[in-house]
């Protein structure tokens, strides 16, 4: 189902592992920064200033540009009271917008429920990556998981072209009938058709799709690529998800750390200019987001789970800036040892909900948080 | 439309005890009988599984069990391999009831361990079985018990002992969920503290992690009296589900869960006949689980039609029932944690149940995407020639034909039948006839490894994998 | 604690322990250790079996005994050059080049101790000079090259660069036949030891394959073996074994009779020193916790007890000794080697 509207759509890549905040927005002014971190930090001479405070990590470059164009919002010290230092459960609280208790919905899922709650359109939320997050997770909502975009659908293996059309007539033939006696069947056949019907969208676009934008041939690159002609074929997805990592560098951290970057931005950096030159860039928001922070002291070689972090709002309607206070080092800030966040994750998820896509956010993320003015108006 | 016969309720019978049968497997069960073949079952012995050294000496994340993607592949090889599938389905079951994940424990052996715990006791009386929960470490750190103190109690377990593992909701009050937490104070691991610490920060250092075990703190025990359940006393745990066994309303939940996981996902009118029973046995028996399954599977609900495909495959059986059926991964094989990993996206990570509650079975397994996954990993397996029990079918097929011939319907029948027997509407059959139609008559005399006639077998087993039937248990 | 008879003719002392945990990323530690070996030079090479999860972590890794990380080579997953599926063993020869077998891979690897890729050699099949799943390698003192060849119970002997010499041993139980042997040693009389892993035992041969001795039988006590994966052997004729099933480490002399067992008593290495500096308030609570508790019935086998008890060994699937006489044992389920001196 196309449409000549041009829809506002949210892309989320998801850091895995928890991404180095310390070394990714990098206090370079601050003593305290290098008396921490004797062995894992960015020397002076190499971070990307922003300000004479704070820096861009030098892998970031591509971003950098993006923010001396303005479309880049900082969140400084974003996390959630109580940090979590357990990579599932603080990725659930971030998927959940439950730090408390343990939540059910995805914040997305319940977005995708409310855009479309008849679920007309089954491509309104599609996950790139196998198994779906439960951030885009909620009872009803159909969330196509997509691997590989070329090869998304049933029966993929079948390399045989004409094996596989008669394959899928077939099964198309055996979940097409009319509802009958069993409610269970009756699912079964809906959820076929709406398969295959997702599918059959999704396969037309990269056909659809042309640009003078070349993606790295990396994981993520690839990923974002698929976003791209998903979102540009105007199929009505409003949410497309990816992630990317692992963040986890408890060891050998600058090296690893450094080439995780340089595919995130320059991942970013396609994306952004493939947007540009199908003349989309207001038509959709990056967030970049990581379920925690990382110790402020370095253990010798990485450093370990921290608190803390930050995230990134991108795109041609976001205002640019620095946004929520850069944690503070001193001793009597720490959360043992740790950044203390000073803004809720949730602050961010309402803006986008709210002034993105034009959401009651409340219920999303149980609660008010307030909004900062990260959205031209 | 059933097929009444005692081949279909035996294939019926191994897809509820186990993870379904291969044709070989199916007749091993008929010719012990329909009550031989339950004692058989309810009665595990040597399960003969992969060997432990074997998995171990290939895969050392097998070895380790430090993280969740091997530590899922460890349990599904087992699953995969054993002959005792009841012993996994119960597991499973209680795997499934008592949900204890990953996510909060960052400990995988420790989850294995409770999953042993399930195999060793998960068939004897429900009574021991709650003492052994609560001794689980696994459970300890999931439901916070580590933090219950005879100074400061904590409630997490208790109540959940009550709410969740037993009599239910409606059938005590917040008071004896209080005395109940109190009674397993003291009920913690060996260096709570440190565990405690490195669970929560997903710590693997040094040297790995350090598995747990339990440990009972007397000076940290609330030695008082109590009253739960209007009975008074000095109770320490083993007392409390001394009286929570007891209970009528915990016999209708274990008997009622039992039903919904071996029988149906819905419990109709008749089928609460058998659920009586069941409760029946739970006490005549002593809470004995065996006994209580056994009711079930002699029950006239268990063998009508009624309960014949009234249940929705979980994934677990999905990818375990396709590999035992294609006969493959029957050796240490590289990437063992990919194959596991599909069970994770159609819904169900072994060990990573996303809640206490569990996973929510029946109908909610089904979604596009998972649907998606459920259907190409099945016909993945099912279509490949090479593996040793597709071949199996293949021959079976030749040999149980008029000189190797077999037209479009004996084809589409002869996939349903060995698969299962699989019953499918008449819509569905004809499908699969018309598509076998598409090439004629199938001969499959001087077939050769791969070669066209062995495909279009592999390409019919492919479709039978995609009916709308066959992700139904 | 070492558990010595009477009067052995030999005393191990514990030095010290090497090793952390390293998840997936350059640097420092190790993942799965499979195989150690150490020089004269005082390099010590660590091969990392590693899980698949975190194949970056496939490699060798270098240190020494004063605990400086030197570097690292190899990787994984592939069959390109250089790389590995399933590493197992690995041997010196007298050029300064490491041999490293992969028994997925099916084939030997060369690599300089500098960590240049050379070369590598070996087709899957059955045939002579053919491999199928290569386990064990060592070298005799003119530079040939012996390899246990598991799934086809053999050993092959080879020159250097993989041209076949012989081969001996079949599938079976009796003398000089073979059960998914495991790992080799050559002693100082260029005499052969296998560790026949699945029959629990540990067979001698000479140069040429001819049966000489076996030694121990399955079992929990002295002198017996449960799956023993290595073996070593001194200047003086003690025999080694990696005692992997029984979580421990056996000395036997020259004739076979039980002389000592080593259940590992592992020390905080530098690096975990390190880690626990910047999380002391993991530290702390490590410090007040009794890392050998007793055990409840059900987890009392040794591989049970060896996982919550963080001293001992873990998964000790190989061990070999440098030119002072000392013994360092690696441990795959612990990502360190332990070092202990012969007085």
């Amino acid at each position: 189902m196309t449409t000549n509207k041009r829809e506002k759509s949210l892309i989320v890549i998801q850091l895995s592992g928890g991404n180095d905040y310390l070394n990714t927005i990098i206090p370079y002014a601050e003593g305290k920064y290098y008396d921490s971190r004797t062995t894992v930090n960015i020397p002076q001479d190499r971070v990307i200033p922003i300000n004479d405070q704070l820096g861009f990590n030098p892998s970031m470059g591509p971003i950098k540009a993006l923010w001396d164009e303005g479309k880049v919002a900082v969140i400084n010290g974003i996390g959630y009271q109580n940090p979590n230092r357990s990579h599932f459960r603080s990725m659930d609280i971030w998927h959940t917008a439950e730090p408390d208790t343990i939540g059910k919905e995805g914040w997305l899922g319940r977005a995708i429920r409310d855009i479309d709650p008849l679920g007309e359109n089954v491509l309104t939320g599609i996950n790139f990556g196998r198994g779906l997050p439960r951030a885009l997770a909620c009872p009803g909502v159909s969330v196509a998981s997509v691997g590989d975009l070329a090869t998304y659908g049933l029966f993929p293996d079948v390399q045989d072209e004409e094996l596989r059309m008669f394959t899928l007539e077939a099964f198309s033939k055996m979940y097409g009938g009319a509802a009958g006696r069993d409610p269970v069947m009756d699912l079964l056949g809906q959820t076929g058709k709406d398969a295959l019907q997702g599918a059959d969208i999704l396969r037309t676009a990269p056909g659809m799709y042309s640009s003078t934008v070349e993606y790295s041939p990396d994981a993520l690159a690839q990923n974002v690529k698929s976003i791209s002609q998903v979102f540009h074929a105007n199929l009505g997805a409003k949410v497309l998800y990816t992630q990317h990592g692992p963040f986890d560098t408890h060891s050998g951290e600058l090296l690893s750390h450094a080439k995780l970057w340089n595919e995130v931005a320059g991942a970013i950096g396609s994306l952004m200019e493939d947007l540009k030159e199908h003349g989309t860039e207001d038509d959709a928001t990056i967030l970049v987001f990581s379920e925690f922070g990382r110790r402020i002291k370095d253990n010798g070689s990485g450093s370990d789970h921290g608190s803390g972090g930050g995230a990134f709002l991108i795109g041609g309607a976001v205002n640019g800036g620095l946004y929520g206070e850069y944690p503070s080092l001193a001793e009597a800030e720490q959360i043992e040892g740790d950044l203390r966040s000073n803004n809720d994750f949730r602050s961010v998820y309402t803006n986008i909900l709210e002034d993105w896509m034009g959401l009651d956010a409340a219920p999303i993320v149980n609660g008010q948080f307030e909004k900062f003015d990260v959205f031209k108006s | 439309m059933m097929i009444n016969n005692d081949t279909s309720l035996m294939a019926h019978l191994l897809r509820r005890a186990g993870f379904g049968a291969t044709r070989d497997e199916l007749e091993k069960y008929l010719a012990l009988g329909y009550e031989g073949a339950v004692e058989v079952l309810l009665n595990p012995s040597e399960p003969n599984n992969m060997p432990d050294d074997l998995i171990r000496r290939y895969h050392v994340d097998q070895s380790e069990l430090r993280d969740i993607a091997g530590s899922a592949a460890y349990w599904m090889y087992r699953m995969i391999s054993t002959s005792c599938p009841l012993e996994e389905k119960t597991a499973l079951f209680w795997h499934g009831l008592f949900a204890t994940g990953y996510a909060k424990l960052n400990q995988a052996r420790s989850l294995l361990n409770q999953v042993d715990m399930f195999r060793r006791s998960g068939m004897g009386s429900f009574e021991d079985l709650l003492v052994e929960l609560s001794q689980d470490p696994a459970m300890i750190v999931w439901l916070d018990n580590i933090e219950n103190h005879g100074s400061a109690i904590n409630e997490n377990f208790g109540r959940e002992l009550l709410e969740l593992f037993s009599m239910g909701i409606g059938n005590y009050t917040e008071d004896d969920i209080k005395e109940c937490s109190r009674a397993f104070t003291g009920w913690t691991l060996g260096n709570a503290e440190y565990m405690s610490i490195r669970a929560a920060k997903d710590s693997i250092w040094p040297y790995g992690r350090i598995a747990w075990h339990f440990d009972y703190r007397k000076e940290d025990h609330d030695d008082d009296e109590k009253t739960f359940l209007g009975e008074t006393g000095n109770f320490n745990g083993e007392d409390i589900i001394a009286i929570i066994a007891k209970q009528e309303s915990t016999a209708q939940f274990v008997a009622t869960r039992l039903f919904q996981f071996f029988a149906a996902d819905e419990v109709t009118e008749y089928g609460e006949k058998a659920i009586q029973a069941m409760i029946e046995t739970y006490f005549s028996s002593g809470y004995q689980v065996r006994d209580m399954l056994r009711t079930l599977f002699h029950s006239d609900y268990f063998k009508s039609e009624e309960a014949r495909y009234a249940r929705v495959k979980n994934p677990v059986e999905m990818v375990v029932g396709a590999i035992r059926m294609a006969g493959s991964y029957q050796n240490p094989a590289l990437g063992i944690e990919k194959v596991s990993q599909n069970m994770l996206f159609m819904g169900q990570g072994l060990l990573q149940p996303p809640t206490v509650e569990g996973w929510h079975e029946g109908s909610e397994w089904i979604d596009s995407g998972a649907l998606v996954e459920r259907v190409n990993f099945v016909a993945k397996e099912l279509s490949n020639v090479k593996s040793p029990g597709v071949r199996s079918i293949i021959d079976r097929l030749e040999t149980g034909s008029d000189a190797g011939i077999l037209d479009p319907a004996e084809l589409a029948d002869g996939c349903l039948d060995l698969l299962g027997p699989i019953e499918v509407s008449e819509a569905t059959r004809s499908v699969l006839v018309e598509y076998a139609a598409r090439l004629g008559n199938l001969d499959l005399k001087d077939h050769l490894q791969g070669d066209l006639a062995e495909q279009r077998v592999g390409n019919m087993l492919r479709l039978v994998a995609a009916t709308r039937e066959y992700q139904l248990a | 604690m070492s558990t010595q008879t009477k009067s052995p003719g030999i005393i191990l002392d514990y030095v010290k322990t090497i090793g952390i945990v390293n998840n997936g990323f350059n640097g420092r530690g190790f993942a799965n250790p499979y195989d150690i070996i150490a020089d004269d030079d005082g390099q010590i090479f660590v091969l990392n079996r590693c899980d698949p999860a975190r194949a970056s972590a496939i490699r060798i890794g270098i240190c020494n005994l004063d605990d400086e990380y030197l570097g690292e080579f190899g990787s994984g997953n592939g069959s390109g050059n250089g790389q590995f599926n399933w590493p197992v063993a690995m041997a010196l020869d007298s050029q300064g080049n490491l041999h490293i077998t992969d028994e997925y891979n099916h084939r030997v690897t060369t690599y300089t101790t500098a960590g240049e890729y050379v070369s590598h050699w070996g087709t899957p099949g059955s045939e002579d000079g053919e491999l199928n799943g290569p386990a064990g390698i060592a070298f005799d003192s003119a530079d040939n090259l012996f390899v246990v060849d598991q799934h086809n119970s053999r050993v092959q002997k080879f020159s250097v660069d993989g041209t076949f010499i012989a081969k001996w041993g079949s599938s079976g139980s009796g003398d000089g036949k073979f059960n998914l042997p495991w790992g080799i040693a050559v002693d100082s009389d260029d005499n052969v030891y296998v560790a026949d892993w699945r029959n629990d035992r540990i067979q001698k041969f000479s140069n040429d394959g001819k049966f000489i001795a076996v030694f121990g039988s399955s079992g929990q006590g002295e002198g017996q073996f449960q799956r023993p994966t290595n073996i070593t052997v001194d200047l003086e004729g003690f025999i080694y074994v990696a005692d992997w099933g029984n979580e421990r480490v056996q000395v036997l002399a020259g004739d076979g009779s039980f002389q000592l067992l080593l259940k590992g008593e592992a020390t905080l290495s530098k690096w975990a020193d390190e880690y626990l500096a910047s999380n002391p308030e993991e530290k702390a609570e490590r410090d007040v916790s009794n890392l050998t508790p007793n055990l409840p019935a059900h987890l009392n086998t040794p591989y049970h007890t060896s996982s919550q008890t963080e001293p001992y060994f873990w998964g000790p699937v190989s061990l070999t000794l440098d030119d002072q006489g000392r013994l360092y044992v690696v441990e795959t389920n612990r990502h360190r080697f332990q070092v202990y001196q012969k007085r």
